[in-house]
């Protein structure tokens, strides 16, 4: 156990590219998340695991501070993205936000078209010099998403035209479009069949190679397939959080024990 | 006997033939509601429907008949005859699988229909009537002189000049400056309320900014005449060299400007506010700034709503009469400059039929004439709006 954590440490100060240290989350008088502290390592999809309403999303908002957009919620406690402190007031959570992308629970494509939802990071940030880059960005990142077959014939039809999973790849392949460093996405194969989901997970594989991907799953094998590092989440509190292989096959806390087994949560 | 002595009568019938209905309805079920298709309480409605419809179609029908004469003691004893005959031919046959249920449910659905064609036979009605004096006008003044004409100069004693084209181009003019001014003010406060202000300001604010729909319109004609006409004359116009002239297009066009603010801002407030949050998050999350946010993603997607609150503007500003006599006089004019005095067509309608008028002269009619342009103006600038929500509605849902 004391090598496990001696690894971890080295691990951090190598290779972590963002880090949360006794982070703690109220929604007013609801105190949301307590003193969670997590790496997320380069080119490492990190998994993070527990029952509805532990707060998974709650920290995957904390880590591109989206929970600014949220009056009543308060964010304590240190988070730092290549080392540096992200709720500095130095820091412009746009660029932020540019940097560590997000792909929420529930698909929200803009009223635009299928080109245009795929666009809008990538316009925004000046990322292509001319359309025909920017036809490139758009379509690359709809293969990735694995959309682009379906809708390469109507790219112009309006994104909110496409059935419920097809909506999620597309927020999938706009996020994937603005080339963040950091990919935080909140249950993105809940909507989606078998095939779309293999194919999302192909995908986050693929991501991993550049950019450190954070999901949030509530199915444990998908957890086992696509992440190496997991963290299991319970009534707010990190209860546990190491290399899914041992996560899974030896777990240290009997809360995560009894959750992956399917007998809480 | 009276007409409210029987109304009041037949309401005493209905409500008794209600409590009969449902009554009935128990005793054929055995005292055991189960056994009935419908609610007790539904067959009590329809008791009561089939004692109310005929009896008042039967009072409708004598009344039209003898409009003058209140009811004599036959058609007292009649008219509710006629609702307890059919009530009671519906009681004696009442069993407990009768469908009240289903006729009261088809009864509502009537109910609605007869609304619906109130509120449609009213509006053919209006319009009917103003084509039929619009025709009488264009049989005494010919209609290319009326729609093409551009000198406003009537004369009761006759040999007129009934021009409308001063009077539209008032019209236009002073509804565009004050489109000019409430659009952007308007929408831009409710960008502001909606996106940035803390709630406590908006609570404060948003009614506010409503207080200025609840002037009424005299007291901004007053405003008009007394402090902005004067004061857009003396510090712009005439420095310029642009007239002397209090009254101006300028003058009311700014507080009708004012005056049709909240229409936008309030309308376009609750429509910003409907646009979903994921929305704003998926932008935001993607490193968007707030106003790129609002600009690319929230106004795109409440434009439909907010072409309606700018049409609704817009309908208020050409209808609109009292700010324009007040603030912009009653001299019809063909000018581009905003500083002088003009009008529109509310203001010579209304001026067209007040005094001693002769409702066969042309210079009366005209009002008509000019009634029914104006309702076809606003007709053609509700179906564009139309046109421009659906294009928008095909685009983006
Ligand atoms: N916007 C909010 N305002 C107030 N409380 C909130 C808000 N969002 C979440 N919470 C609270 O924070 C806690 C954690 O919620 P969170 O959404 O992070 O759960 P979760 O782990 O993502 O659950 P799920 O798996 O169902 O998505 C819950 O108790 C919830 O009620
Ligand atoms: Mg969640």
């Amino acid at each position: 156990m004391n090598d496990l954590r001696l690894t971890e440490r080295d691990l951090d100060n190598r290779t972590a590219r963002m880090t949360a240290r006794k982070v703690q989350v109220h929604y007013g008088q609801n105190h949301a998340l307590k003193d969670v502290d997590v790496d997320i390592l380069d080119k490492t999809v990190t998994a993070f695991i527990g029952p509805s309403g532990c707060g998974k999303s709650t920290f995957l908002r904390c880590l591109n501070r989206m929970n600014d957009t949220i009056a009543a919620c308060r964010v304590e406690g240190q988070i730092t993205l290549e080392g540096e402190d992200i709720y500095d007031r130095r820091v412009d959570p746009v660029q932020l936000r540019a940097k560590v992308g997000m792909v929420f629970q529930k698909p929200n494509p803009f009223p635009k078209s299928i080109y245009d939802n795929v666009a809008y990071g990538p316009r925004i940030h000046g990322l292509a010099r001319n359309r025909a880059e920017l036809d490139e960005v758009v379509e690359k990142s709809l293969r990735r998403a694995a959309l682009w077959a379906e809708v390469k014939d109507r790219l112009h039809a309006p994104g909110t035209g496409l059935s419920g999973g097809q909506q999620q790849r597309l927020c999938i392949a706009r996020a994937v479009a603005t080339e963040p460093e950091v990919l935080l996405m909140d249950e993105p194969c809940s909507a989606l069949d078998p095939i779309a989901t293999a194919q999302v997970e192909e995908l986050i594989d693929e991501l991993r190679e550049n950019f450190s991907v954070v999901i949030v799953t509530h199915s444990m094998q998908q957890a086992a397939r696509v992440s190496q590092k997991t963290a299991f989440f319970h009534m707010g509190h990190l209860v546990e959080h190491g290399d899914t292989a041992q996560i899974f096959t030896n777990p240290r806390d009997p809360r995560t024990e009894s959750y992956i087994t399917g007998r809480i949560g | 006997m009276t007409l409210p002595l029987l109304l009041l009568l037949l309401v005493i019938l209905a409500l008794g033939s209600f409590l009969a209905g449902r009554a009935r309805a128990l005793m054929v079920a055995g005292g055991d509601a189960r056994r009935l298709h419908s609610l007790p309480a539904h067959h009590g409605l329809n008791l009561m429907l089939a004692f109310a419809l005929p009896s008042a179609v039967a009072l409708a029908g004598w009344l039209l008949a003898r409009p003058a004469a209140a009811p004599g003691p036959a058609a007292m004893l009649a008219i509710p005859a006629i609702g307890l005959a059919a009530a009671a031919s519906l009681w004696l046959t009442m069993r407990p699988e009768s469908r009240a249920r289903n006729e009261v449910e088809a009864a509502a659905k009537g109910f609605l229909i007869l609304c619906s064609v109130i509120a449609i036979a009213t509006t053919v009605g209006i319009v009917l009537s103003l084509l039929f004096e619009t025709a009488g006008f264009f049989r005494q003044y010919p209609a290319a002189k009326f729609f093409f004409g551009t000198v406003w100069r009537p004369d009761f004693r006759g040999d007129s000049d009934l021009g409308f084209l001063p009077l539209l181009w008032g019209t236009i003019y002073v509804s565009a400056i004050a489109l000019a001014v409430a659009v952007p003010v308007g929408l831009f406060a409710a960008v502001y309320m909606s996106e940035y202000a803390s709630p406590r300001f908006r609570t404060f604010a948003k009614p506010a900014i409503e207080m200025l729909a609840g002037i009424p319109t005299i007291v901004y004609g007053l405003f008009a005449l007394i402090t902005v006409g004067p004061l857009l004359r003396d510090w712009i116009a005439s420095p310029l060299g642009l007239g002397t002239s209090g009254a101006s297009v300028a003058t009311a066009g700014l507080v009708m400007g004012v005056m049709t603010i909240p229409f936008v801002s309030s309308l376009s407030d609750d429509i910003i506010n409907a646009v979903p949050q994921s929305l704003r998050d998926g932008s935001l999350g993607l490193g968007a700034t707030k106003s790129e946010t609002i600009r690319q993603v929230v106004l795109p997607a409440a434009l439909p709503g907010i072409v309606g609150a700018v049409l609704l503007a817009a309908s208020r500003a050409i209808g609109e009469t009292m700010i324009v006599v007040l603030g912009a006089g009653a001299a019809a004019k063909l000018s581009l400059n905003p500083f002088e005095a003009m009008t529109t067509v509310t203001v010579k309608i209304v001026s067209q039929l007040t005094g001693d008028t002769d409702f066969s002269a042309p210079e009366t009619l005209v009002a008509f004439a000019l009634g029914l342009t104006l309702f076809a103006l606003t007709l053609g600038l509700n179906i564009l709006a139309l046109i421009i929500v659906r294009k928008y509605r095909e685009q983006y849902e």
